[in-house]
Parts: C-alpha cells; sequence; structure tokens
C-alpha cells in the first residue's frame, strides 16, 4: 500500500516536472517561432536536458498515480482521457525524436542570433506546443472524471 | 464580507461550474489555469537558472523577450484562479495551503518584477550577487506555490 503522504508529494513533483519540461522545451519552440529572436539557438538546445529531467520526473511520478489508483486509469473500464493523454505524449516524444533524427535540430544549430529558424523546424516547434498543451489538456480532463461528480 | 461570499458561491453560475459534468465549466478553468502556471513557471525558472550559471555561454538579454509571455500566462492564470476562487471563496480562505499558495504566488511575482528591474532593465546586462539570490528565491517560491495549490486538495 502507497502511505498517504506520498500522493501529494508525487502530484507537486508531477506539476514541477510539468513546468520544467514546458520552460526549457518550450522557450526553444517560442524562440524558433521568432519569440526572443536574438538569442542563438545552438547553445539553447543544449539546455533541452533540462526539460527531459522534468519529463523523467513526470514519468516517474505517473507511474506511481497508476500504481496507487489503477482503477482511474486502466480501469475497468479503461480511461479514454488516460488513453488520449498517453497517445499526446507519445506524438510529442515522436515529434522531438524526428526533430533531432532528421537533421532539422543540426540546421537549428546553425541560426545565430537575430535569424530566423528555418520553416522546417518551426513547424516542429508549433507542432510540440500545441501536443504539450494537449497532453496537458487530457491530464486535467482525466482527473475530472476521476472525481466523484 | 462572508455574506456577500457565501451569496456568490450559492449564485446559479457557481453551483453549474462546481456540478455540471460539462467540460466547460470546472475542467477548462483547471485547463486553463494549469495552461498558465506552466507557462509563467517554466519560463520564469529558465531564466532564473540562466541567472544561476546554467547555459552560461547563452547571452541573457535577450531573455528579456520572455517576459511578455510569462506575463500573458499569469494573466491567464489569475483570471480563472479568481473564477475558482469565488465558486468557492469562504472554503478557499478557511484552507491554510490556498493562504500559503497566494503569499508565495504574491512573493514570486514582485521577485519577478525585481529580477527583470535588477538585472534587464540597466543598459548592460549583468548578475551579481543579489540578482542570484533573487533568482534562487524566485524557483523556491514558484516551486513552492506549486506544491501548496496541490495540498489545497488535502485540507
Amino acid at each position: 500500500m502507497i502511505a498517504s503522504w506520498i500522493l501529494p508529494v508525487c502530484e507537486s513533483l508531477h506539476f514541477i516536472g510539468m513546468a520544467m519540461l514546458i520552460g526549457f522545451a518550450g522557450i526553444l519552440d517560442l524562440r524558433l517561432l521568432g519569440v526572443a529572436k536574438r538569442l542563438p539557438v545552438a547553445p539553447l538546445q543544449r539546455l533541452m536536458p533540462w526539460a527531459l529531467l522534468g519529463f523523467a520526473l513526470n514519468l516517474g511520478t505517473g507511474v506511481v498515480f497508476i500504481v496507487a489508483n489503477p482503477g482511474q486509469y486502466v480501469g475497468p473500464p479503461l480511461s479514454l482521457s488516460f488513453v488520449a493523454k498517453m497517445f499526446f505524449i507519445l506524438l510529442a516524444c515522436l515529434n522531438a525524436f524526428l526533430y533531432y533524427v532528421s537533421g532539422l535540430k543540426r540546421a537549428a544549430d546553425g541560426v545565430e542570433a537575430g535569424e530566423e529558424a528555418p520553416s522546417g523546424a518551426k513547424v516542429s516547434a508549433a507542432v510540440s506546443l500545441f501536443l504539450w498543451v494537449a497532453v496537458m489538456y487530457w491530464g486535467r480532463v482525466l482527473q475530472f472524471f476521476g472525481k466523484s461528480f | 464580507m462572508m455574506a456577500w461570499l457565501q451569496s456568490i458561491e450559492g449564485s446559479a453560475w457557481a453551483v453549474w461550474l462546481k456540478e455540471s459534468p460539462s467540460l466547460w465549466g470546472y475542467t477548462t478553468l483547471l485547463f486553463l489555469h494549469t495552461i498558465g502556471l506552466s507557462f509563467t513557471v517554466g519560463p520564469s525558472v529558465a531564466i532564473d537558472m540562466r541567472i544561476l550559471g546554467v547555459g552560461r555561454r547563452i547571452p541573457l538579454a535577450p531573455f528579456d523577450a520572455f517576459f511578455k509571455v510569462i506575463w500573458i500566462a499569469f494573466a491567464v492564470s489569475a483570471a480563472s484562479g479568481t473564477v475558482l476562487f469565488f465558486s468557492d471563496a469562504t472554503a478557499k480562505l478557511a484552507n491554510p495551503a490556498y493562504l500559503v499558495k497566494m503569499t508565495l504566488v504574491c512573493i514570486a511575482a514582485a521577485i519577478t518584477i525585481a529580477i527583470r528591474r535588477r538585472v534587464f532593465r540597466p543598459a548592460a546586462v549583468e548578475v551579481d550577487a543579489s540578482s542570484r539570490y533573487l533568482a534562487a528565491a524566485s524557483i523556491l517560491c514558484w516551486f513552492g506555490a506549486i506544491t501548496a495549490g496541490r495540498y489545497i486538495a488535502y485540507f
């Protein structure tokens, strides 16, 4: 059984991890889209391990939530908002993976201060922002259906 | 004052917000609150960590542009938070976690203003010991506010 103090601690860490992920991945996405254009892209991209740290924190605490309360997520019945959230996380990870392996990341490394990012990187950044916002949406809907409304 | 807050809580819209199964009520407000939170705290903490020396090679001055994002997101959280507060005001005011959260949010917002003044306003953007201190306090207050916010549901 999971001790009662563990859940609120994990929930807090889940929100802190979320802020880290949005903080670091989000500022890169926004820079690629033209906000804070005076930032050179290459050193910003070297900060992405911090976004990954936030993601890892949320993966770990997320597993705790499922173990503590499997009925709310995997059911039965299987929670559709949980499935949607996992699906959008998968899409967001796939988008990030493709950004790195397709050469878009390397192309963006060459974007100096004041320069416009290549349009491929811009599309990837916009998709990334959209997908993470969608992940947060499904996370909220998931919690709503978990309550006894 | 309490009677006034109670009459708002009992009004038709507040009851709808709390009891309607519609996703457009409570869930949408919480979603907006969460989006606002992550785009306030995320970029703030990124700026704070840069001030503290993470990614030292990145020029600091251009980060100034993210304050616009931070304040827009903060406004979204504040607006959705205000509606959530009035739908349940007397309980929130009696909840110690809520009071701690609001105190920390106010301090964190004040620190954000102070950091912008101290670090980003001067012609030559520079980091000194006291701005590093402010940056560390900012991270603590934001993460503390998030934690207190989560604990509202447990009191």
